[in-house]
């Protein structure tokens, strides 16, 4: 075990967990965007920040990323921190002002929207929670990020159809600004796709992978209830019968 | 040669010191990046087929940049015995003529500087030839990282060990334990010469006491500083200098495996570097048994896809793994879990260039050159408004003004100068008020400036100092990996509002937001590019902040740089009506007659500049 201080109070965690952590054990709240507990932390959007004391000199790291040491102190809301915060808000409202997630955090921290420059026309604050865990959680690294910089977006490979995605939908569940867009159209419906072509349900329709998928209609109940390839996945991998998911799961109890 | 005899590197120091001193006259050509942008190859190509034609029984090779690079190209005549004369813009006609006088057994005309090859000559060779001692260019300097560059054939692996090559690494194998040479190392205050400044000593030790089987050494030759090319130098004129710094450096930390990750922009360094590490592997030097010992260490060439934060230590992990090079948040250090979670030394290229020296000669003496805190020599690329732009190598503690003046010989065209920037992209700009102060790492922090990789742009009354920002500025934001929001957003932020100070549509405001945003991307960015970014813009506002306020209450660039702000007109009392401007302008935008005062049309005015250049009596106004 480690013990630390965090905010003046001791805390003690197991060795390897992470100061986000230990503060959320003792409820000291820490704003995050970037991080989600499932997925390994990255450290990227920088609103977790905290101050340490490291030999005598102050740093401020990502609290999501620095493991607790033994001694350690840190501090979560010194008027450093908080100038930090604030002013990363107000970047990410500059470039993503749509984000109901920044606004929410906005308005907590009290921040104001800066009106002196043009957004980025995208959802997308490269925070990266699609990609790792499309990675991590799915196993199956459909996506990931092109462009350097400000450029920097989460996309299919080469801006092409995502050959490899499944449809699980994890990447627009876990985003925090609501960027991927997914729809689901039933049998009969008619959407239109990303190339203009149009397309027949019952289909899942995921914009940004340009990817549209034929949803597997349950043998019973005449509900679509996931894509094909994802039931094909997830039954290759856990050796199921092939007509396993003929069945929703509603109709199987 | 000193250290445990190892006889076959005897066999090499014969056969360099027959190739350095032949007993004919040998011609040799400096063939780096810079000889050959001036025109080495069509020098070394005359020479050959002159040699040829005239018969002469002359040696011809090729030797590294010897840092006079406002004098490529650079030609060294070596007389036997005698002395090792420098020619510098060598044309297709003055091949010639150095070759006549050889054949007529006499001393060409026009060298540049002399080098005595005579150990008991009192008397320099030739009378008005300056030798490095009295050389403007290089009394001031003190070569150690650069010893062998413009001197040595960088592809000869036998004029490098002639040259007490390779003795270092043998000094260290025989008569040193490991931790005896991290110890030589940390007494003698090498620090990292990338930019850290990190002392190289102490991340040896925390590397060796890592726990870990497999340990790496990976040499940093990313070299992105803009105007920087300190390693590239090294890389083409002395390769094996940066191997055997490797391999000190893998001896003393228990690592079996080195990693050079070179910027893919740099072939000929490339080139050089694959050359030596074969003719090492061929010598046994690289390999299984190190010089006949029991160390192995093997050696290969990571190369770098076009990414300035590559440069950064676990961006640089990253590319060499095969992944998208992004920094990670450190804990762990590499020094500790680096390279697929090994512990592993990143060593910038200068810095293990000092190292062989530093192992060979001892701590005390490289420790008796440069200041209490920043011991040792620095290389510098000295460039911009200068007249001698070149790499000069100078002890730590000599002023910024002597490096500028007495070294780099002043500001061209006699104007006057205005700053001189240090550390690229994550350095600040340094006006003359402070120019006296001596260059040591924390001196040039105190500026708020850093000591940087090198670079040393010379910045005169024609620069505009809020476009120096703006430049450093887009450069930043075009490398950027992305990853955190400070960077990401704020630097792209930051060059917004220089843009718009610098095409007349900042506010006041703009500066306290500028200050601002400086604030939270200095404290916040996850690694140093991004928190060393808001460094030249902070440092002009420092120190020309008069700059800022003319841009942006007055609408105007003092320096007559940034176009938007820029209106060219003529002083009708100053203008001779000579009509030079006349002819200079490339969109027929002046107009006049001769011995009359001319005009400009600003609707065709493109604000190229050329009138105000040409015009004698400086009767152009902006």
């Amino acid at each position: 075990m480690v013990t630390l201080k965090i905010d003046e109070v001791q805390v003690q965690v197991p060795e390897g967990a992470t100061l986000l952590q230990a503060a959320q054990k003792i409820g000291v709240w820490i704003p995050t965007l970037c991080h989600h507990d499932s997925l390994t932390p990255t450290g990227g959007c920088r609103l977790c920040v905290v101050e340490i004391n490291r030999g005598g000199v102050s740093h401020v790291v990502s609290s999501c990323v620095y493991k607790a040491e033994e001694g350690l102190t840190v501090l979560t809301a010194t008027e450093k921190i908080r100038g930090i915060r604030a002013c990363i808000i107000e970047l990410l409202l500059s470039e993503a002002p749509e984000a109901k997630v920044i606004q929410d955090l906005a308005r907590d921290l009290g921040v104001k929207p800066v009106k002196r420059f043009a957004p980025r026309n995208e959802l997308c604050i490269a925070c990266g929670r699609c990609v790792r865990a499309c990675s991590e959680l799915v196993g199956m690294s459909a996506i990931g990020f092109a462009n350097r910089g400000y450029e920097k977006l989460a996309v299919s490979p080469f801006y092409e159809k995502a050959e490899d995605c499944i449809g699980c939908g994890t990447c627009a569940e876990i985003c925090p600004t609501g960027a991927i867009k997914l729809i689901d159209i039933e049998e009969g419906e008619t959407a239109v796709a990303h190339d203009g072509t149009k397309v027949q349900g019952p289909a899942r329709i995921i914009q940004n992978w340009k990817v549209n998928l034929k949803l597997k209609t349950c043998k019973e109940c005449g509900e679509t209830f996931a894509p094909e390839n994802q039931l094909a996945y997830f039954s290759k991998e856990a050796g199921l019968s092939k007509d396993f998911y003929d069945i929703c799961r509603h109709c199987r109890t | 040669m000193k250290g445990k005899p190892f006889t076959h590197l005897e066999k090499l120091e014969k056969s360099g010191q027959a190739s350095l001193l032949p007993e004919r006259i040998k011609i040799s050509v400096g063939f780096a990046s810079c000889g050959l942008a001036a025109g080495a190859q069509t020098v070394l190509d005359a020479f050959i087929k002159g040699i040829k034609k005239r018969k002469m029984d002359v040696q011809v090779q090729k030797a590294g940049c010897n840092g006079m690079c406002h004098q490529e190209p650079l030609v060294d005549v070596w007389i036997p015995g005698k002395v090792r004369l420098t020619y510098g813009k060598v044309t297709h006609d003055e091949v010639q003529a150095i070759l006549a006088a050889i054949k007529l057994d006499t001393i060409p005309e026009g060298a540049l500087l002399q080098t005595s090859l005579d150990p008991s000559a009192d008397e320099p060779c030739c009378e008005n030839v300056p030798d490095s001692k009295s050389h403007a260019f290089y009394c001031k300097q003190h070569r150690v990282a650069l010893r062998n560059c413009g001197i040595i054939d960088p592809e000869n692996i036998d004029e490098y060990v002639a040259l007490g090559g390779y003795e270092g690494l043998a000094t260290a194998l025989s008569e040193k334990t490991s931790m005896q040479v991290i110890n030589e190392v940390k007494k003698a205050g090498l620090r990292g010469r990338g930019g850290g400044g990190f002392s190289t000593g102490l991340k040896w030790k925390t590397c060796r006491k890592a726990r870990g089987k497999q340990k790496y050494i990976i040499c940093n030759a990313d070299e992105g500083d803009p105007g920087a090319y300190m390693d590239r130098s090294i890389l083409e004129g002395d390769p094996h200098a940066v191997i055997e710094g490797m391999l000190i450096a893998g001896y003393a930390v228990g690592a079996s495996q080195g990693v050079i990750y070179v910027r893919d922009e740099y072939p000929l360094a490339i080139q050089r570097l694959e050359i030596a590490i074969e003719k090492a592997r061929e010598n046994g030097i690289i390999g299984d048994s190190v010089l006949k010992s029991d160390f192995s260490f093997d050696i290969r060439i990571s190369r770098g896809a076009g990414a300035f934060v590559c440069g950064e230590e676990t961006a640089l992990i990253q590319s060499v793994e095969g992944e998208c090079g992004e920094p990670q948040q450190r804990p762990p250090y590499p020094a500790v879990q680096g390279l697929y979670g090994c512990p592993t030394i990143i060593n910038n290229v200068e810095t293990l260039a000092n190292v062989p020296a530093l192992v060979k000669n001892g701590a005390k003496l490289f420790s008796a050159v440069g200041t209490e805190t920043s011991k040792g020599t620095k290389v510098f690329s000295l460039v911009g408004k200068v007249n001698n732009v070149g790499l000069v190598e100078v002890p730590m503690g000599i002023s910024l003004r002597e490096i500028i003046f007495d070294i780099g010989g002043g500001i061209p065209g006699d104007k006057a100068f205005k700053a001189v920037q240090t550390g690229g992209p994550s350095g600040g700009c340094i006006p003359e008020s402070l120019i006296d102060m001596p260059v040591d790492y924390d001196k040039l922090a105190e500026t708020g400036s850093i000591m940087g990789s090198g670079g040393l742009i010379v910045m005169d009354e024609k620069t505009c100092m809020v476009d120096v920002a703006l430049y450093f500025l887009r450069f930043l934001e075009d490398e950027s990996c992305g990853k955190c929001t400070p960077c990401r957003v704020g630097v792209r932020r930051m060059r917004e509002i220089l843009e718009d100070i610098c095409e007349g549509r900042g506010t006041i405001k703009d500066l306290a937001l500028l200050e601002k945003l400086a604030g939270t991307i200095k404290d916040s960015a996850l690694c140093g590019l991004g928190r060393t970014a808001p460094n030249p813009v902070l440092s002009t506002l420092k120190y020309f902040k008069d700059e800022y306020l003319a841009h942006i209450k007055d609408k105007k660039c003092p320096a007559g740089v940034c176009r938007e702000l820029v209106k060219y007109s003529i002083d009708k009392k100053a203008c001779i009506g000579c009509g030079a401007c006349l002819k200079a302008c490339p969109s027929a935008a002046v107009s006049g007659e001769k011995k009359k005062a001319h005009k400009i049309n600003l609707k065709k005015c493109i604000k190229c500049g050329a009138c105000s250049e040409i015009c004698p009596v400086g009767a152009v106004l902006t």
